[in-house]
């Protein structure tokens, strides 16, 4: 089997299992989930082999061919899609694996597992594609399945409106995305990755439309209003769409089109993804839900990775997207265990005493949180400070932003995890909380593996030497400065919010600090209250006036000023119509007066 | 002095104009028709004229159609006003205006 | 002599025209037209076309305005009503006339009334002549007529029979 045809079948299995669910096994939750898990097994074990196996390759077909413009479907299968290949592939594997304990009791299990192989499909379709107008399709399919799978509770109103924000938002940020792709293909004659290159006109608006793209399906800011409110959807989903894979799809694009990068969008890309982790981590600080927090904790560390890739540096970011996978799909997962455990309670305030009643989750998690937190020797350290290290030698103050927001990660998450696991149980539900089955260990036990693994790039062979090689290392004095840093942030955030929190139920800020609590509790409400502002009073009132215009213009004057005045033409000609003798005789007259000047050459 | 071509055809012409003056203005049916008549006559006198003034017979045996036509013409159209006269119990012409708007 | 002639038959034809447009009564009207018919059949003879005159007089003030007679007095027995010309409608039929007139004339006078004799002495209007063309050159318009003639005869059939009503008996 060529490699294509493995890439193809690939690609092509979780489509196989969804349409099969859909079809045949609509009602057959059991027989569903595992025909997904299967067909998710397939993908890993295929993206493993393919990137191990060590082949790289690219194929294409022309698909659509309108005179000179043709749309190509094809795979680029090069190191960067490997990586991402991997990634996507045991990942996935991890959450379907989750999901058949998370979900067990769920109604609608077979429309859930549909929902996930579609995704997987569709994921697996933009990390493969080899041009810009197939990753677009790719990438829309991707959009629907999140409306999808967020939408899966739908009975509830919170649900389908995190649904319908999710879409949208990312519309908007795909018909900039889609502009770029025409503005890309109009000036390179061809959307292919390997052909597109930044000598021309539109060189710096080309790569901020497709970074438009990348704002929407990552959520950077102004864009990112709806990646906490996604967490309306099942946990799983949570971890593997909107922790690991889709929200990375925008770094990843971001990384094929790397060639199209100019210096002056690259500032202004990296300009954006350090704003959004700070603001983001800003708002992490006072939220209750469990899934909040990460939620948040996700924006700012894709905003880290959007910085790295302004930066400079594609290793750098693709660096950070593998371990963040690792470690924020386990502490999603980890957090889906506590849920469940905790009988579906969210409220951090609520746990606590989690330590002792569910072990595993329990020491998942803390490897998790120390990877995010940069603890050394784990992948998170490791991927954190090579961008630290392309901060400080690029660009000193996105250096110390980032350095401050690593301050916050640390602090916002030892918070989580002091409140959630530590002291005693604050309610009925964590009083009773058991650990889940294998199916939900099993997973969280992999991932904390490759968190503290992952960060290890030797572990990988060559496989991937095309990505990690483009990986910032700090050379002398550097090295030192950055440790030195990551270590007093460390020190700094988490000693802070270890001493700070208290296990007894309150938020010890909003006792102690409501000033300080309100500004950042209404942080988050800022971006969502601007867009209500700006729809309600610009669009709505555009949109009024357009319907005024549609009303008196089009309707009134257009149509039914056509209908008037053939109307009024009827008339005239109605008038003609007396039914008298000699009218008509006159106008015969009039007919012969015309005729004759015509035959004497008058007219 | 014999008068030329152009004398009959002006009186002709003045013949057919006074026929379509009364097509025009009476609004009886019946007289209208004898205004058409007047019509067909000044038309034949014409055709006789230039008959005459040619020297060839084509003129004379053209009012002979003309003759037969103006004849069948006549019996059909009082036919029709009969007719009208019965539907509707009036010849004026500014009463039988149902094909009005 | 000739002119004279003329002159006098063109006055006598326009005067009992003007007097069919005018006269109040239709019977008068028809009269009008009779006398009218005979001032034109004086001109054909003026023009040599003796036949035609006579066969002028036999159908058409004969046949033709006897049927008119007919028709009037079945139908128009209650009195005419005056000409009212009304103003504009006697304006435009005066201003329509007068195009007809000048618009015939511009394109057929061209100025000398009563100059040039007719060139050509008249062919001798005899029957075997009109005969000859009637069944040489214009044999197709007399088919037609025929078959004109037998069309009206249906029409008028058609036109005069009763509608019948229902409890009619057949």
């Amino acid at each position: 089997m060529t490699p294509a045809q493995t890439a193809l079948l690939v690609l092509l299995s979780p489509l196989a299992s969804a349409v099969l669910i859909v079809l045949f096994l609509g009602r057959k939750g059991t027989a569903a989930s595992a025909l997904s898990v299967l067909a998710s097994a397939l993908v890993a074990l295929g993206a493993l082999s393919l990137a191990f196996g060590g082949q790289r390759f690219a194929v294409s077909h022309e698909w659509l061919r309108f005179g000179a413009f043709s749309v190509r479907l094809g795979f680029l299968y090069d190191d960067l899609a490997a990586l991402m290949l991997c990634i996507v592939g045991v990942v996935g594997l991890c959450v379907h694996v989750f999901s058949l304990g998370y979900m067990h009791d769920d109604g609608a299990k077979a429309r859930y597992f549909a929902g996930l192989s579609v995704f997987m499909f569709s994921m697996i379709g933009i990390v493969l594609a080899d041009n810009l107008f197939m990753m677009f399709m790719f990438w829309e399919l991707v959009g629907f399945s999140s409306y999808f799978l967020i939408n899966h509770w739908h009975e509830k109103k919170a649900a389908s409106d995190a649904a319908k924000k999710a879409f949208i938002v990312n519309r908007v940020g795909d018909f900039g995305f889609l502009l770029g792709i025409i503005l890309c293909y109009w000036w390179n004659e061809s959307a292919n990755f390997a052909d597109i290159s930044a000598d021309h006109v539109y060189s710096r608006l080309i790569p901020l439309l497709l970074f438009c793209g990348a704002v929407g399906k990552s959520a950077q800011l102004p864009l990112q209003v709806w990646l906490p409110d996604a967490m309306e959807g099942p946990t799983p989903v949570s971890a593997l769409i909107h922790a690991a894979t889709m929200v990375a799809a925008g770094i990843y694009m971001l990384c094929r089109i790397s060639a199209l990068v100019v210096p002056d969008a690259a500032t202004v890309i990296a300009w954006v993804g350090t704003l959004t982790a700070l603001y983001a981590a800003l708002c992490a600080v006072t939220q209750r839900d469990i899934k909040k927090v990460l939620a948040y904790s996700t924006l700012s560390q894709l905003g880290y990775m959007v910085a790295a890739f302004g930066l400079g540096s594609v290793g750098g970011a693709m660096f950070h997207l593998t371990t963040h996978a690792f470690f924020k799909a386990l502490l999603f997962l980890g957090s889906g265990s506590v849920i469940y455990g905790c009988h579906h309670e969210q409220d951090i305030f609520r746990m606590g005493g989690l330590r002792t009643r569910m072990p595993v989750t329990f020491w998942t998690f803390t490897i998790a949180v120390a990877a995010i937190v940069g603890l050394p020797g784990l992948a998170g350290f490791f991927s954190k400070d090579a961008i630290l290290v392309l901060a400080y030698e690029r660009s000193p103050a996105v250096f110390a932003v980032l350095a401050f927001t690593a301050i916050l990660t640390a602090f916002y998450m030892l918070r989580l995890w002091k409140i959630v696991f530590l002291g005693k149980p604050r309610s009925e539900s964590s009083e009773h909380a058991h650990e889940g089955g294998l199916s939900l260990t099993a997973p969280l036990v992999l991932l904390a593996a490759l968190s503290v693994a992952g960060g290890y790039t030797g572990i990988y062979g060559r496989a991937f030497e095309g990505v990690f090689s483009l990986i910032p290392e700090a050379a002398g004095t550097t090295h030192l400065v950055i440790l030195a840093t990551s270590l007093v942030v460390l020190a700094l955030g988490a000693g802070t919010a270890l001493a700070f929190y208290a296990t007894d139920g309150t938020d010890a800020l909003e006792s102690g600090y409501p000033g300080v609590f309100a500004f950042l509790s209404s942080l988050r409400g800022s971006f969502d209250k601007a867009y209500d502002y700006y729809v309600a009073k610009v669009q709505q009132r555009a949109a009024i006036a357009l319907n005024f215009i549609d009303i008196v213009a089009l309707a009134g004057v257009a149509v039914r000023g056509f209908a008037g005045a053939v109307e009024i033409v009827g008339f005239g000609i109605r008038a003609l119509h007396t039914g008298r003798l000699s009218s008509y005789v006159y106008w015969f007259l009039g007919g012969v007066v015309v005729l004759w000047a015509f035959a004497a050459g008058v007219l | 002095m014999t008068p030329a071509l152009e004398a009959y055809v002006m009186l002709s012409a003045a013949l057919f104009a006074i026929g379509f003056l009364g097509v025009l203005v009476r609004r009886n049916t019946l007289v209208i028709f004898m205004c058409l008549e007047l019509m067909l006559v000044a038309a034949s006198l014409a055709l006789v004229a230039f008959s005459r003034f040619n020297g060839t017979e084509d003129g004379d045996v053209f009012v002979f159609f003309i003759l037969t036509v103006a004849a069948a013409e006549v019996a059909v159209g009082l036919a029709i006003i009969v007719a009208l006269f019965r539907a509707r119990q009036t010849i004026q012409v500014d009463q039988l205006d149902s094909l009005k708007h | 002599m000739e002119h004279i002639a003329f002159t006098g038959l063109s006055v006598f034809t326009l005067a009992f025209a003007a007097g069919v447009v005018l006269s109040k009564n239709a019977v008068n009207g028809a009269m009008c037209l009779l006398l009218c018919l005979a001032g034109v059949a004086g001109l054909f003879l003026q023009l040599h076309a003796y036949l035609l005159a006579f066969i002028l007089i036999l159908v058409y003030a004969g046949a033709v305005v006897a049927l008119f007679l007919f028709i009037i007095m079945l139908l128009d027995m209650q009195g005419g009503q005056p000409v009212r010309l009304r103003g504009l409608q006697a304006f435009a039929g005066a201003v329509a006339a007068g195009l007809l007139v000048t618009g015939l004339n511009l394109l057929a006078v061209r100025g000398r009334l009563f100059d040039t004799p007719p060139d050509g002495h008249s062919v001798g209007a005899s029957l075997r002549l009109y005969s000859y063309q009637l069944f040489t050159t214009y044999l197709l318009p007399v088919q037609v007529m025929g078959f004109l003639l037998l069309i009206a005869m249906l029409g008028v059939i058609v036109l005069s029979r009763r509608t019948r009503e229902p409890e009619d008996a057949p």
